[in-house]
């Protein structure tokens, strides 16, 4: 497998992803829809797993390669979503933010080296980013319902069942934060010695982790939805910062050794 | 949005602890946390759980002790902390003190009192609220009192623990025995163990071969991967094909040939044939990255361009000690990295090698770790990954949702 095949993989899978996304819509059984959007995720998947064949390792260092992951686990988490709690717009907007990271690998292909440096060898690798990638996946979610609900409120308040949504996905998102940065503590101290070092990474995920356990916080005490979603949307900047902006990042450069 | 005077009274709160934590670091400079080497630390860490305990009790007699813990005081710290942590990564960490940011500690971020104060108050409102999560435990709050108990117990023991922590770095020189290392602070030191090297081994990926503008001094960004003989790739305007790839060669004197040789110093060489596909030019030659007594060779494709090999990554790489504990007990171990070996409360990590002899190195570098803490924020994270978990599972939210509703009713 190699990366000219993303784009027929991920053609057939966005095909079923907007079939899932169009009968939820229209209010079609939750059991057919939901099996339609899985099974555009299950031929995203076997891409992945090809490439991971190919590689002979994981497909998780690159830049590019992380991005697959996260546009699998939008969908998944899409699907997830619908099934359990019924929201008929989640698969339109799993499917919209899958296939806008979808084209970015397909319109900015990096190189893909196959080598794996001798820190990324352990069995906390593979987990580690899997779900970072699944939590910011989430994250991506809550951000965008809460700016289509802020956009709405000039027209329509948004409802207790609403923010519950968010709570939600903020409740699942911020647990994976944490599996992340527990097993990234773990790798750490077998890899480096020391389980929390302040690298400008790991700074940045104690900053966004903060900040979504504000919004948890905050919104037991709070109904100013003005605050509560200009946090949601500040903790998704920070996250961004986080994943990548860190790369370009002055304070960063050249200090930290989640560069790869 | 007003604020209620709850927030405004706690975030002046924050805001006070930040001046006066200013004006420490002003005044006294970086926060040392010598003084809380064992068995410090540990006295320290018992006598603010008792007090902890006491703030817990007495709250309800005393208002203003109450307030040190409720909600406003959580929030209120946990933005401030949140805030300061963003500080923390827009600012570069040296030890320079000049401008405001350096006056403050901000560039120090760790040992800032600004931001340890801060911290410290944060971790006792969280303790005084795990002390009443567990006092009024409802099954309910789960998760969320899980999380509370194992972020507290993680904090505490990083900010006690701290001083017991050391790192000792060690350079050792093939079958030469050493107990001396050095501290990052660049002090001397000595370790309850002695170390011998007694083999250094290192696996290399395959060879990758790029095109080099030697004007430019540019590489191209596609590459041939030596995998296997009869291995080929588009490079540019080049079809390169690996006709013979040797793991260790040496240049025969007076040639251009590379010919196998097992011997220190041998370095990998690949015969390439490039083929220009818009011209039809042909070359063929011996490439090679060299080693430290090796020069490298490269394959010129005229004037302009050259094949290239830089030197091979790293897949793995291993150092067999030889321990010797203060008893005078002796065994081998091997190290690299993600496994560290283990002597007590110490673990010694593979750090580096001689990368100017890569394979052929004959010392390396490992760094000796003891952290008397480990045990207790180990548990902890475990239990972190157990309380996230749990949240997943119960993130059914319809308890928050029936909440939301009713408030807004």
């Amino acid at each position: 497998m190699t990366w000219e095949y993303l784009i027929w993989f991920a053609g057939a899978a966005t095909l079923c992803w907007v079939a899932g996304a169009v009968m939820a819509l229209r209010g079609q059984r939750v059991g057919v829809t939901a099996v339609m959007s899985a099974v555009g995720s299950a031929i995203f998947f076997s891409f992945i797993v090809g490439m991971w064949l190919s590689l002979e390792r994981p497909p998780l260092r690159t830049m590019g390669e992380t991005r697959l992951w996260y546009s699998f686990f939008l969908s998944v988490a899409g699907v997830t979503v619908y099934a359990r709690w019924r929201y008929k717009w989640i698969l339109s907007f799993s499917t919209l933010m899958s296939v806008v990271f979808i084209c970015i690998n397909l319109l900015k292909p990096e190189i893909h080296s196959k080598s794996l440096m001798p820190t990324l060898q352990s069995v906390w690798f593979v987990p580690h980013v899997i779900v970072y990638m699944f939590a910011y996946a989430m994250m991506g979610a809550v951000t965008l319902f809460a700016i289509y609900l802020w956009v709405r409120s000039a027209r329509v308040e948004p409802q207790g069942e609403e923010l519950g949504v968010c709570d939600n996905l903020v409740r699942i998102g911020w647990a994976f934060l944490t599996l992340g940065m527990v097993m990234g503590a773990l790798w750490a101290k077998q890899a480096w010695g020391d389980y929390w070092t302040w690298d400008p990474k790991e700074t940045w995920a104690a900053a966004t982790w903060l900040g979504y356990l504000l919004y948890l916080h905050l919104r037991q005490q709070t109904r100013d939805y003005n605050l509560l979603f200009a946090l949601l949307i500040f903790n998704f900047l920070m996250l961004q910062m986080c994943w990548w902006g860190i790369n370009f990042l002055p304070a960063a450069q050249g200090v930290s050794v989640h560069t790869y | 949005m007003t604020l209620q005077w709850g927030y405004k009274r706690a975030f002046w709160r924050c805001v006070l602890l930040m001046v006066v934590g200013a004006a420490l670091q002003m005044t006294l400079g970086d926060f040392d946390n010598k003084f809380l080497r064992y068995p410090w630390g540990l006295i320290f860490a018992i006598n603010y759980l008792y007090l902890l305990l006491l703030i817990y009790v007495q709250g309800a007699k005393w208002k203003w002790l109450q307030q040190l813990s409720d909600g406003y005081a959580m929030i209120s710290s946990l933005a401030s902390l949140m805030v300061l942590t963003i500080i923390f990564g827009l600012t570069r960490q040296d030890p320079s003190t000049t401008g405001v940011i350096g006056a403050l500690g901000f560039s120090r971020m760790t040992s800032s009192w600004v931001f340890i104060l801060v911290l410290f108050y944060f971790t006792t409102t969280l303790g005084v609220t795990v002390i009443r999560d567990l006092h009024h435990f409802r099954k309910v709050r789960l998760a969320a009192s899980l999380s509370h108990v194992v972020v507290f117990v993680c904090l505490t023991a990083a900010m006690f623990g701290s001083a017991d922590k050391e790192r000792v770095t060690v350079s050792l020189a093939l079958d030469r025995m050493t107990y001396m290392g050095q501290t990052r602070d660049g002090e001397a030191y000595e370790l309850p163990f002695a170390l011998t090297l007694r083999e250094f081994k290192m696996e290399e990926y395959p060879a990758k071969l790029y095109i080099l503008d030697t004007q430019t001094e540019n590489s191209s960004q596609e590459f041939l991967l030596a995998e296997s003989e009869g291995a080929e790739a588009q490079v540019g305007e080049w079809q390169l094909k690996a006709k013979h790839i040797v793991d260790m060669a040496i240049r025969m004197p007076e040639s251009a040939e590379w010919r196998e040789m097992h011997h220190v110093g041998a370095a990998p060489a690949v015969k390439v044939e490039a083929v220009n596909k818009a011209t039809g030019a042909r070359f063929e030659g011996w490439v090679s990255c060299g080693s430290h007594i090796m020069e490298p060779a490269y394959l010129w494709l005229g004037e302009r361009y050259a094949v290239a090999m830089p030197r091979r990554e790293a897949k793995r790489y291993l150092s067999r000690l030889e321990i010797m504990d203060d008893k005078g007990e002796q065994w081998r171990e091997n190290i690299e990295v993600n496994k560290p070996a283990r002597i007590g409360a110490w673990r010694i990590y593979q750090v580096g090698y001689d990368t100017q002899r890569g394979r052929w190195s004959t010392s390396s570098v490992v760094e000796c770790v003891r952290d008397g803490w480990w045990g207790v924020v180990q548990v902890a994270l475990w239990l972190m990954l157990a309380a996230a978990g749990v949240m997943f599972l119960t993130a059914g939210g319809r308890r928050i949702a029936k909440k939301s509703k009713e408030v807004k009713q």
